[in-house]
């Protein structure tokens, strides 16, 4: 369980492992020599899990700057004849794709996979993206595994798809693949670090005289593909033994098929498709020819169901369609069993379980579950610097344009939140038609070196009067705590260089002195700089906890506390509760978690009427 | 045991939701069956609700598990246990910690919360499950480890009628899921868990 000892164990043997996991693990046997990716949720683990492992074993591996170098880094290694990969989500693919497209036109060497997390139901993402669509139109080869255990395989197989054609690879996994707990199957694998060389060709200079040529080759190539994956074994027909219904799937679309099918009681003919693009035309026109009825089974979007439905009346094939494109399953969200098999009635008919006594009393409960939003830790120092800004910024009505990270969910002063780096381009945007209110752009340490440098080069060349909140937290933290160039280079010789004139640092636990810099920093002309230091308090109290050294916490005292609820209702801290001691109804008062508090002593710096000291 | 075994395990996130689904993992794996499993990461875990969803048994394919399908629920908050009863199956068993984290909302609200808290029984009620409640905070604090609330709920789950893994497998794989200098109160909390079952039986 994020066992790096299970992970490089030179062994075959059944492991429990995360979906992610087991995505490094297929990368390890495959041989990969390098890998380099930027975190995201649902991919970060599959990046951790082999930047570990390629401390104990011989190959290389990073936390690059953001997805493209990651992807540029791995391609370049490839066309010298190495085995490599990058893994990402499904918008830092969007981030690759100016890369990306032009690799295809000169194809690659050493196997060069791409691993995509998608994230239906924006678990934990701005959009539910299809990746599909991106994949396809560079000419990517897509595989979709169904399962941890295929994601792994599937890995393998990619490197050796990859080398065959010398196309790049992209393989997509949902979060439910990569956040899947299972228990794999591990092989042997072979080690040992390669060196690679670069071939003196015109093949690997995208011009356009060159670009020309290639086009219509790769394209070829594709076709070669597509001839090659009817023997390859990836697409798998089941129960192919009635004329009236078959149902065509992928992915992890494809497991809830199959627990739909078991509580319908029905088995129908299914085909699951392990690669996506380019089609295995000549297995689905086999499948379809004598059907009647083919249905769609796929996550968000009609991908398979379009193009399959283009398919069969380039080849005057006319089933009856069911899928998006009749309300069998919705173009949102993420799938289930019980929905995938909703839909299915709609096609073919059959019974359920009814819900209806459960969906009733879920009626009359509702009013009792209140939505319980994700929120800083206790004692984020994230917490303490939107604190401080919230009275500067409302004072001010100042337009707040923030970023993604840990700070997405500020619950004050935040206007929008749209991609990585966006608040500094964004805010460059606002400079140019609000004039009478401050602007301010807020970043984290990661994001910015990530994609927030461009856009200051830009704010401090075109003289763009708004203010830069840098929270440098000190690593990555939102994904995992992974270490970014904040550990070696510092923010504030960064914007000093880039031209910035007037830069300034505080410590958010400051409460008033935070205040007060900010509040400066508005006297000057933009832009302008301030950077809020402070390391994660999670990270930092599990390290304190880890060395087993004393945290000294913060208590409040009953007899003074006036219940006016800035520690809870305004400030929010998840430590601090009302005491709930229903004997005392008349007497509120706050209690603090002495297991949740990090000492970060805020709460007693805002708190009214002094109430809130440290425990002696 | 029947060819499937579901399970939902609920509480905030912090709450050491995943450690338990780790340790009933391992267990079942050790007795040689397959597990598939659902967890969720990054954004949601800060302090929100978590669901974990957790598959024992012999041929499994989907992770998720739908509403109204689990066997059991674990709910190591109580008004997380009630947000997500809907997924046991009609008369299902929930073995519910009796602790209380209270929403931001309800933080500006006391009424709010106290009236919730009056209701819960009520409310947990109306779905026909066998509800088994369990003052976690209270055994896991006997037990010396604050933090060890999942564990008691562990321990009490170990004595379900038709959990496919009995006290003695999950305390093994407990050993081997838990940093070595917190084994001996996790057992603890594990045996106080179990206990309550079994005292209240």
């Amino acid at each position: 369980m994020g066992n790096i000892a299970d992970l490089i164990e030179n062994k075959e043997k059944r492991v429990l492992c995360l979906g992610n996991e087991a995505i490094a693990r297929g990368a390890i046997e495959a041989g990969v020599q390098v890998f380099a990716a930027y975190p995201g949720t649902p991919s970060s683990e599959i990046s951790g899990a082999l930047i570990a492992a390629a401390a104990e074993l011989d190959f290389y591996a990073e936390w690059s700057t953001n997805e493209k170098v990651a992807m540029e880094i791995a391609y370049a290694a490839s066309i010298t004849g190495i085995r490599s990969m990058t893994a990402l989500k499904h918008v830092g693919l969007n981030v690759a794709a100016d890369a990306f497209y032009s690799f295809m036109y000169m194809g690659c060497k050493g196997g060069f996979v791409t691993v995509v997390g998608d994230d239906p139901h924006c678990f934990s993402s701005q959009n539910e993206q299809d990746s599909r669509w991106l994949g396809v139109s560079a000419n990517f080869i897509i595989l979709e595994p169904s399962s941890p255990q295929e994601a792994k395989d599937f890995v393998k197989h990619a490197f050796d798809i990859s080398e065959k054609f010398e196309a790049p690879i992209l393989l997509r996994s949902t979060t439910r693949i990569s956040h899947a707990r299972a228990d794999v199957q591990y092989y042997e694998y072979e080690s040992g670090f390669k060196e690679g060389d670069l071939e003196k060709t015109t093949r690997f200079k995208c011009l356009p005289a060159i670009a020309r040529a290639n086009h219509p080759k790769l394209l070829e190539k594709m076709e070669r593909v597509k001839e090659w994956i009817h023997e390859s074994g990836f697409s798998v027909v089941e129960d192919d033994n009635e004329a009236e219904y078959g149902i065509i799937t992928s992915g992890i679309s494809y497991s809830y098929v199959k627990d739909a099918l078991k509580s319908l009681k029905k088995t129908i003919p299914i085909l699951k498709l392990g690669m996506v693009s380019p089609l295995d035309e000549k297995s689905i026109l086999e499948f379809a020819q004598n059907k009647k009825n083919i249905i769609f089974i796929e996550e968000v979007d009609p991908y398979l169901e379009d193009r399959i439905s283009a398919l069969f009346i380039q080849n005057s094939l006319y089933p009856r369609i069911h899928g998006k494109c009749n309300g069998i399953t919705k173009r949102y969200h993420e799938l289930n069993s019980r929905i995938v098999a909703e839909g299915l009635i709609k096609a073919f008919g059959g019974e359920l379980l009814s819900l209806s006594e459960i969906q009733k009393a879920v009626e009359e409960t509702k009013d009792f579950t209140p939505f319980r939003p994700p929120l800083f830790c206790a004692g984020c120092q994230h917490r303490a610097a939107f604190y401080e800004l919230s009275k500067v910024v409302r004072k001010r009505d100042g337009i707040f344009s923030s970023d993604i990270g840990c700070y997405s969910l500020d619950p004050w002063v935040t206007d929008t939140i749209v991609c990585m780096g966006a608040s500094i381009g964004m805010a460059n945007g606002f400079a140019r038609v609000i004039k009478d209110k401050p602007i301010f752009a807020l970043i984290g340490d990661s994001t910015f070196f990530h994609t927030g440098l461009p856009a200051l080069a830009n704010a401090v060349y075109h003289k763009a009067n708004f203010n830069l909140l840098i929270l440098d937290n000190r690593m990555t933290a939102m994904t995992g705590f992974q270490p970014n160039p904040t550990e070696d280079i510092p923010i504030e010789d960064v914007v000093k260089g880039l031209g910035v004139n007037y830069i300034v640092e505080f410590d958010p636990y400051d409460f008033e002195n935070g205040k007060k810099t900010i509040e400066d920093a508005l006297e000057h002309e933009g832009p302008t700089v301030i950077i809020m230091r402070k390391i994660c308090a999670n990270e930092w109290w599990r390290r304190t906890r880890r060395k087993g050294e004393k945290i000294e916490v913060f208590h409040t005292d009953s007899e003074v506390c006036i219940a006016c609820g800035t520690c809870i209702v305004q400030y929010q801290c998840p430590a601090i509760s009302w005491s709930l001691d229903t004997n005392s109804k008349d007497k509120n008062y706050t209690v603090i978690d002495p297991a949740m508090c990090t000492g970060c002593s805020v709460c007693s710096q805002i708190c009214p009427t002094g109430a809130i000291s440290k425990v002696e | 045991m029947t060819e499937e075994y579901q399970m939902v395990i609920v509480g905030v996130g912090g709450q050491g939701i995943l450690t338990i689904s780790d340790i009933i993992a391992i267990a079942a794996r050790k007795k040689g069956l397959h597990i598939l499993g659902s967890e969720v990461h990054g954004m949601a875990q800060k302090g929100g609700s978590v669901i974990t969803n957790l598959k024992i048994g012999k041929k499994l394919h989907s992770p998720t598990i739908p509403e109204g399908s689990a066997k059991v629920l674990v709910g190591i908050e109580e008004n997380e246990t009630l947000r997500f009863i809907k997924y046991l199956e009609p008369r299902g068993i929930a073995i519910t910690s009796t602790t209380v984290l209270n929403p931001v909302s309800w933080k500006k609200n006391k009424k709010a919360a106290i009236e919730a808290q009056e209701k819960i029984d009520k409310n947990l009620a109306k779905f026909k499950a066998k509800i088994i409640k369990i003052d976690s905070e209270a055994l896991a604090h006997e037990a010396g480890l604050s933090l060890a609330q999942n564990i008691v709920l562990l321990g009490a789950l170990s004595q379900v009628e038709g959990f496919p893994l009995s006290d003695e497998e999950l305390k093994e794989a407990l050993k081997e899921r838990v940093p070595k200098k917190y084994i001996e109160p996790n057992l603890k909390a594990f045996e106080l868990g179990k206990n309550a079952i079994v005292n209240s039986n």
